[in-house]
Formats: C-alpha cells, sequence, structure tokens
C-alpha cells in the first residue's frame, strides 16, 4: 500500500449508520482523503461494495469489546492504512433504553478514545455529538452557544443523559496535546431513512404538539452534517466544541405543514398518555419524554464559531 | 401561522387601517430567513394584524400623544430608555405602536419581557411572534448585532409594580443596558412615558400571594380583585410619550469601561436623570390625567 501519511487516513466508527454512510461516500471521492477504514458491528452491507477498494476498507469490530478494538488497531490494515483521524459516529440513535445502547454511548466513546491516545498516530478524533446535551429552559436566549449549561438534570431521560456524558467524556480528554478533540454538536438532523427524534417526530399520524406552545427549531440537512465533518477534518487548526446548525429555521408547526401530515395541539399534561397510545398503535417512532421541553422552549444553536473557525456555511435546505 | 392564516392576518389588517397606513405599515423592514419568520421568531403578518388592532387603543383608549420622534434613529442600532409603570405593561406597547405608524420608515421595536412570559401557553407564542423575547443578556446582544432597536426598562418589573404613592419616582436603574450600550456602539434613546403611571394605582403589593404564584407582584387596586378580571383593566388615561436626544455615551467611554462598575453605575445614573427630567417636564406639561376635556 502507498504511504499516505500527508494525506487524511480517516477511521468512521458507526460507518453503516446513515451519517457515516454519507460520509464515506463523500470521502473517498476527495483527493486529499487517502484511505477510509469503515468499522461497524454489522457485516459488510452492500451499499459499501460500489466504492473502490483501493480507498475503501470494511472491518466488522465491536467497539465496546476490548479485545476487537486492541485487534482493530494492532491489525496490519490499520498500520497501513497509517489513520490519523478518527470519526466517532457509533452512537445509538434509538431512544428506547437498553443497557447496550447506555454502553456503547459512554464506554464505546471512552475506550476509544483512550485506544486512540495510546495509539500515538492519530491527531484528531471528531466526535458527532447533538444538542439535545444544552438545558433547555423558557429564560433561555433564542440562540444557544457552545458555553451555554448542559443539561445535567437528574429528571432528564437515559439517552439524553448519555448523550451528555459521552460529550463530557470528550471534553475531559481535550487536555491532551498529542490529538485534537472536536465536538460537533448538531441540531436536528433531518432526511430521508434517518432514525431521530425528530424525522420520528415529523413521520409520526398525526403529528402532535404541545398546546400553547410553538418553538422556532432549526433544521440540518445531511449535506451540511457532511461539510461540518469534512471541515472539521481537513481545518489542521480545528479543536474543541463547536455547534452545527442549519440554514432553515422556523416554528415546528411550520415543518409540520410541510410533511403534509396532519397536526394536533394537545394540553401538555395528556401529552405522555398520547404518545405511548401512538406508540402501542404503531402510529409514532417519538418519544416525547425525551423532548418535553424542546417542544416547548425555543434553543437554536449559535454556529459561528463554526463558521468563523471552520469556514462552515449550511446549504442544504429542507425537503420534508 | 399557515399562508392562508396569513393572507386572512393581512386582509383583517386592511381593513382596519386607512389605505396609507396599511401601505406605511406593510414598509417594515423585515429580514425573513425563507419561512416567513425572522432569526428570532417574528413574523411580519401577526406584526402588521396586531399594530393595526392595537393601534384602535392607540387612538381611542388611550389617546396617545408623542413628541421628539425624529430623535429615534431610522437605521441602526439603538436602545429606547424609557421609565416603566402601569401595573400590566402596555407601556412598551404604545411606544411600539407609536413608532411603527409615526416614524417615516417604520420600525418594529423589540422589547424585553419578563422570563416568566416564556411559561405562559399561547403567550409566549404571541409575543415571540411580535418580535418580543425573553430577556436574556445574549438576547439582547443579539438584537443589536442585528442592528435592531430595543426598548429597555431599566426599572426592570419592580417598575410596573410601583405603588401609587411611588409613581413617577424612577427605581434605581439596573446597569445592564450601559454595558450593551458600550460594548456594541448603541445610542440610548431617552423616553419619558406620562400617564401610565396612574392607568392602574395599586395601593398594595401582596408578597406572599405573588411568591406564591410566581409573579413579580400581586396588585391590590381600587377595582382589583373587588371587580374580578374586569377590574384588572387600565383606566383610560391619556398617554403622552416623549423620545429625547439620543445620548452616544460610547464616544467618551470605550468598550474597557465596562469592567469599571463605578463607570458603568455613574452612567445609569446619569441615563435615569435625564428620564427623570423629561419625566418631570412631561407632568408639568401636562393639564389632566385622563385629558377627556383637551381638544
Amino acid at each position: 500500500m502507498p504511504h499516505r501519511s500527508d494525506k487524511f487516513n480517516i477511521l468512521i466508527t458507526g460507518v453503516t449508520t446513515s451519517i457515516g454512510r454519507h460520509l464515506a461516500q463523500h470521502l473517498v471521492e476527495n483527493s486529499k482523503v487517502g484511505v477510509v477504514l469503515g468499522v461497524s458491528r454489522q457485516e459488510k452491507p452492500y451499499y459499501f461494495n460500489d466504492l473502490p477498494p483501493d480507498k475503501f476498507i470494511y472491518r466488522t469490530c465491536d467497539i465496546l469489546k476490548h479485545r476487537e478494538l486492541s485487534n482493530l488497531f494492532l491489525s496490519r490494515t490499520f498500520r497501513e492504512a497509517k489513520i490519523n483521524t478518527v470519526v466517532h459516529l457509533a452512537f445509538k440513535r434509538k431512544v428506547t433504553p437498553s443497557a447496550y445502547g447506555h454502553k456503547i454511548n459512554i464506554q464505546g466513546t471512552k475506550a476509544l478514545l483512550e485506544k486512540c491516545l495510546e495509539d500515538g498516530g492519530i491527531q484528531k478524533f471528531i466526535f458527532k455529538s447533538s444538542d439535545v446535551v444544552y438545558s433547555i429552559k423558557p429564560h433561555n436566549p433564542v440562540y444557544l452557544d457552545e458555553t451555554a449549561d448542559l443539561n445535567f438534570s437528574p429528571y432528564t431521560d437515559q439517552w439524553v443523559k448519555d448523550r451528555v456524558d459521552a460529550d463530557m467524556i470528550c471534553r475531559s480528554f481535550m487536555d491532551n496535546k498529542s490529538m485534537n478533540i472536536v465536538v460537533l454538536r448538531m441540531t436536528n438532523i433531518i432526511g430521508r431513512n434517518l432514525k431521530n427524534q425528530l424525522n420520528a417526530y415529523f413521520e409520526s399520524k398525526p403529528i402532535v404538539k404541545t398546546m400553547g406552545f410553538n418553538p422556532m427549531i432549526n433544521l440540518l440537512h445531511m449535506r451540511d452534517v457532511i461539510q461540518a465533518i469534512t471541515l472539521a477534518i481537513e481545518k489542521k487548526s480545528a479543536k474543541g466544541i463547536y455547534n452545527i446548525a442549519g440554514a432553515d429555521t422556523a416554528p415546528i408547526s411550520t415543518f409540520a405543514e410541510l410533511t403534509g401530515s396532519p397536526m394536533i395541539s394537545v394540553p401538555e399534561p395528556l401529552l405522555p398518555t398520547v404518545n405511548w397510545v401512538q406508540r402501542k398503535l404503531g402510529l409514532t417512532d417519538y418519544y416525547y419524554s425525551v423532548d418535553k421541553d424542546r417542544q416547548k422552549f425555543t434553543s437554536l444553536l449559535d454556529d459561528s464559531k463554526a463558521r468563523r473557525e471552520l469556514g462552515y456555511k449550511p446549504q442544504g435546505r429542507v425537503e420534508l | 401561522m399557515t399562508p392562508s392564516q396569513r393572507k386572512k392576518a393581512i386582509s383583517l389588517a386592511k381593513s382596519l387601517l386607512p389605505e396609507d397606513e396599511f401601505e406605511h405599515l406593510m414598509k417594515i423592514d423585515f429580514k425573513d430567513q425563507g419561512l416567513g419568520y425572522d432569526k428570532f421568531g417574528m413574523e411580519k403578518e401577526m406584526i402588521v394584524a396586531s399594530l393595526a388592532v392595537v393601534r384602535y387603543v392607540y387612538l381611542y383608549y388611550f389617546r396617545v400623544e408623542s413628541e421628539g420622534v425624529h430623535n429615534i434613529p431610522e437605521e441602526g442600532r439603538g436602545l429606547i430608555v424609557p421609565n416603566h409603570s402601569g401595573v400590566i405593561p402596555i407601556d412598551g406597547m404604545m411606544i411600539g405602536v407609536d413608532l411603527a405608524f409615526n416614524m417615516r420608515r417604520p420600525r418594529i421595536i423589540r422589547a424585553m419581557v419578563d422570563n416568566f412570559m416564556g411559561f405562559l401557553p399561547f403567550i409566549n407564542v404571541f409575543f415571540a411572534r411580535c418580535g418580543q423575547l425573553v430577556g436574556a443578556r445574549r438576547n439582547f446582544a443579539d438584537l443589536l448585532e442585528a442592528d435592531e432597536l430595543i426598548t429597555v426598562f431599566p426599572e426592570g418589573a419592580k417598575g410596573t409594580g410601583k405603588l401609587y404613592k411611588q409613581r413617577y419616582n424612577l427605581l434605581r436603574f439596573n446597569v445592564g443596558f450601559i454595558e450593551l450600550s458600550l460594548q456594541y456602539r448603541a445610542p440610548i434613546i431617552p423616553a419619558a412615558v406620562i400617564g401610565a403611571e396612574e392607568q392602574a394605582p395599586m395601593v398594595y403589593n401582596v408578597k406572599p400571594l405573588a411568591r406564591m404564584l410566581g409573579f413579580p407582584y400581586f396588585p391590590v387596586t381600587p377595582f382589583f380583585p373587588l371587580l374580578g378580571p374586569l377590574g384588572g383593566l387600565p383606566m383610560p388615561v391619556k398617554y403622552h410619550l416623549y423620545y429625547g436626544e439620543p445620548m452616544h455615551l460610547y464616544e467618551d467611554y470605550g468598550p474597557e469601561a465596562i469592567n469599571d462598575p463605578n463607570t458603568i453605575r455613574m452612567l445609569a445614573d446619569r441615563v435615569q436623570m435625564r428620564v427623570q427630567e423629561m419625566v418631570n417636564k412631561g407632568l408639568d406639561e401636562r393639564t389632566s390625567v385622563f385629558g377627556f376635556l383637551e381638544a
């Protein structure tokens, strides 16, 4: 294999996620990228067969298993690829409570970070975080920057707690001099075949809104997700936490109208029951308990730091 | 609002306003982000319809008269700093209507609302669509960065909860607006609102009840709670609004002055004294509280 240390040789964990798949497809076409090593627990999916084998390598690895992770870092493929950048996307997106979800979100992130530091050759670690880490309060400003309060409430849903903890784990390693850690806190990513809370919300039949509230939300297009991660890879100075927001901002009801689905407003005390009934009837995959404050109060991300330091500029417009 | 609701809102405004005033209002500078809202959640159709409705209150209930509108900058950032009073804070709304209809180029005045407004269903949405935001410091900064005109009430919620015997005696100003003015080089336009301090004469504040309900005060007026919700309506006092010459404090004090608490305090006191002067002058010129017999 040719020497590629002058290029970005990238390990992507969770490459079979929607973001991972799009990112891998984008990066193999990037001339600044040498090799992309995609890692996931699953066997290689068919859609990766189209990618050029000299630029994209797929490996099965469960990052929760110490031996599998060690073997990956010691493997000939890893060594020859001279991996210098890691993009960590292996995160459980489904909100349903599970012990595995908690482990992969917390222990998986920590184990991977430790392994990257141990390796010595990794110069950058990019973690895709989310805006759910922020504490949402009625007296919050409209725009939250990277210094805004995080959600440490004990009453928060476990899934959100995991996201906050994973974000905090990355922060705790940021003092390290040998590796730049970049945390990208992204707002709601919207698009087809994406399994996240907001997509599930807009796919609900009907869409149920908290009566008397209509917060502004911001939607992020997959194209901008890829743009932000690519910039974080390419910008040598990229380090620290960056908010990533999309180009479209409007009240939640406006986006709901764009989907064409019916929308009803329900008084707040009834929402948990209505959501439970909808889930039982298979009318939604959305978990209200995770998002109850975000259903009421506006909290948009201020992405000026990413625009200034990374050159990020959202371009994708929402097609619901 | 849906597209059909927007059309209805505009038709409502058109039916309520004389043609020239409707045309004037439609010239409002509005920075649409692409889906009919500005970056803070304001919606032009909601603003236009609300102003058209509130204009009747402005013209026929409070019979507002104003002086010094030419002192308000037609473009660029600025802080309008008036006295605050009236139990129900209508003073900011009257300033907003006055400037929307009387400025050569109509501008939407932003005001900061109390934190507890964010909790209130429907009301929080209405305020946001009308461009009014919760009074977080970051919101102030973002609005000034966006070259908006903001009404600031440095007396805070305590101002609206003043007792009748304290009327027109300004409470000590908070200093945050001075810091913002210096940091963002925003001129301060002192303003006086005459009339509002008599619209709901508060004779007693039931503090324990206010604390229990999470309100800044719980007023007892000659009519409230005696007459129930009806007693909460403000009396039809006559409003007089005065806008003073802009104070460009940032020309003498750079942004580094915000680190000196004594300078900031002194400047806040200076603005307060200017507003108090204007209030006193307005009171001297006023002939009656209700002004029904005025021409």
